[in-house]
């Protein structure tokens, strides 16, 4: 433990000194009499004073947790010496609050041991190392400050709540893979497609009596497979707008999160692409691992400041599997992010834009020259908008507060609508 | 601040030179006020140092009698200077165990108790009648220099 003198300490030595100097100008006792307690006080306080020895353990009731949930913490204390006055402060990072008393004021005997509990609330998703302790304990006079800081780091992985989503966007192709979805080819399966006229070879059990009974010749049930459909998700990393705790990035991430855990509860194989700074890519899997996997790429999403110019060239050709949707969330800041999902288009990728919209988070300056530039990048941005629907790529503007399912449907309907195109 | 305008009104009007012994204690409670006010240990020091010296100056201008008051007088400053103190710490809003603030109380008011005590021992010893010299007056030299030095080897050792 360090340790360092209160002020109180030079206060009062300076006191009793000046009170015995005094006392022999003047010639009188009673101003010795006067400075005598300070001077004792001090011996007596500085006299016995040994550096606290405590040590402390800390344990976690869950190493994962989503966001908005609680986890439990135990910080063992155990005083090796007699501490009078030890405050003790877990520091939260930011993100995670507790609504148990943090700092602390605790007295502890010798050899006592002392079991505190903390109910944290996980606030905003992101990796976590809990453990920092900070100590500080005072003498009985609180004449010295003892202050040390214990590192019991433990981690603590907050996920991302996410959305409920009712209806997921769909690949205009699927893969060969037993899946959940129908494809639009027929085959054995379950789901029902056509009916047609018997031909030899035809099994019995597909054969439909009712419709053989009306129209007086044998007549069969077609139906569709099901095949899973990959979904890469592409999460652009490459810039961000924010204000205070709230970003773009966080919005991208949550959005992830939730669209990932409800393709893998659909049996479809997910892949994740963040495209920035630092490049980092999942390829298409499906499971839960795979699920995890996606949840700890995306608590280490972040914007890497980089000014080197990156294309769709860098990636992995296993990253982005033939005939896979690609659900782009980006805000659409950067050129680089830009002119790769275009070149993603031009590749026949079957894309669609989720653009988290970063007009929310960018308020215009006072002036008429801010707010014509402010209504001039609002124009660009229209214009970028355009330019990808030319191309055949829905974009949708997400914002927050704004439900996911809203800005999918938004693509469903355009996707209904729009032609296949080759670039 | 109770504790302090008392022992500066008592002082001021105890004996003659009010105008004067008044004007100290003002200055001396001005400084505490704005010591705690403000948060500044300096004129905390400064305040209770002012305290002390008004009680140097009333003895200084007063009769050549040993005071009898002086044990309360010293109590009452370390009271003072205690609980000035102890309103300065840091003010975080910490969780406190039942009879913490207790047991802090009880150690002030045995300090001064203690306090008191070795002033009156100070007191008792300056009244024994042992026979006036130069060499006594040496060895009271002595001992305050050796009574600072201790404070300040102890200081030195258990702090730095």
């Amino acid at each position: 433990m360090t340790r360092s003198a209160t002020a109180k300490l030079g206060a009062y030595a300076a006191l009793a000194g000046a009170g015995l100097l005094a006392a022999l100008v003047l010639g009188r006792p009673e101003v010795a009499a006067l400075a005598a307690p300070f001077a004792v006080l001090l011996v007596a306080g500085l006299s016995p004073a040994r550096p606290p020895e405590v040590h402390a353990k800390l344990e976690l009731d869950a190493e994962r947790q989503v966001e908005g949930e609680t986890v439990t913490a135990y910080l063992e204390v155990h005083a090796i010496t007699a501490v009078e006055r030890l405050e003790l402060l877990l520091d939260l990072p930011e993100g995670i609050e507790t609504t148990a008393p943090n700092p602390q004021l605790l007295s502890l005997h010798a050899g006592e041991r002392r079991e505190l509990e903390y109910e944290l609330r996980c606030a905003h998703w992101g990796a976590y190392l809990l453990g920092q302790v900070i100590l500080r304990a005072q003498d009985r006079f609180a004449l010295l400050v003892y202050e040390q800081t214990l590192d019991l780091s433990r981690p603590l992985k907050v996920y991302p709540r996410g959305e409920a989503l009712h209806r997921l966007l769909r690949p205009f192709e699927t893969q060969a893979f037993a899946g959940s979805q129908p494809p639009r080819t027929r085959g054995d399966g379950i789901e029902f497609a056509d009916l047609r006229p018997f031909v030899p070879g035809d099994r019995v059990r597909r054969v439909n009596w009712r419709a053989t009974a009306r129209r007086g010749e044998p007549w069969v049930n077609e139906t569709h497979p099901e095949r899973s459909t990959d979904v890469v998700i592409f999460l652009d990393t490459f810039a961000e707008a924010r204000t205070g705790a709230t970003g773009t990035l966080d919005l991208a991430v949550e959005a992830a999160a939730s669209l990932a855990s409800h393709y893998i509860a659909e049996k479809d194989r997910v892949g994740l692409v963040a495209f920035g700074g630092v490049l980092n890519w999942l390829t298409v899997s499906t499971g839960v691992t795979q699920l995890y996997r996606v949840l700890d790429s995306l608590l280490d999403a972040e914007i890497f400041l980089s000014y080197a110019w990156k294309d769709i060239d860098i990636l992995p050709s296993r990253t982005l599997p033939p005939h896979a949707l690609v659900i782009a969330l980006s805000p659409l800041l950067d050129e680089r992010s830009v002119g790769a999902l275009a070149d993603l288009r031009a590749r026949g990728f079957d894309l669609a834009v989720v653009e988290i919209s970063p007009v929310p988070f960018v308020r215009p300056g006072g002036g008429e020259l801010d707010d014509l530039a402010h209504r001039l990048w609002l124009l660009r941005r229209d214009a970028l908008r355009s330019s990808y629907l030319q191309l055949g790529v829905p974009v949708v503007e997400w914002r927050h507060g704004m439900p996911l399912q809203a800005a999918l449907e938004e693509v469903r309907t355009f996707r209904r609508h729009a032609r296949v195109t080759r670039v | 601040m109770l504790a302090a305008a008392g022992l500066a009104l008592a002082t001021g009007l105890r004996e003659g030179h009010e105008v004067f012994l008044l004007g100290v204690g003002t200055a001396a409670l001005f400084a505490l006020l704005g010591g705690l006010a403000l948060r500044w240990s300096a004129a905390v020091a400064v305040g209770v140092a002012l305290l002390g010296g008004q009680q140097c100056l009333r003895l200084a201008l007063g009769s050549d009698e040993l005071d009898d008051w002086t044990p309360a007088i010293a109590a009452t400053l370390l009271l003072v200077a205690e609980l000035a103190w102890w309103s300065l710490e840091p003010r975080v809003r910490t969780w406190a165990e039942p009879g913490s603030a207790a047991r802090r109380l009880a150690t002030v008011v045995l300090s001064c108790a203690g306090g008191s005590f070795v002033a009156a021992l100070v007191l008792i010893a300056a009244g024994t009648h042992i026979g006036g010299g130069v060499f006594l007056e040496l060895a009271g030299v002595a001992a305050a220099a050796a009574a600072l030095a201790l404070v300040a080897w102890v200081a030195r050792t258990r702090v730095g």
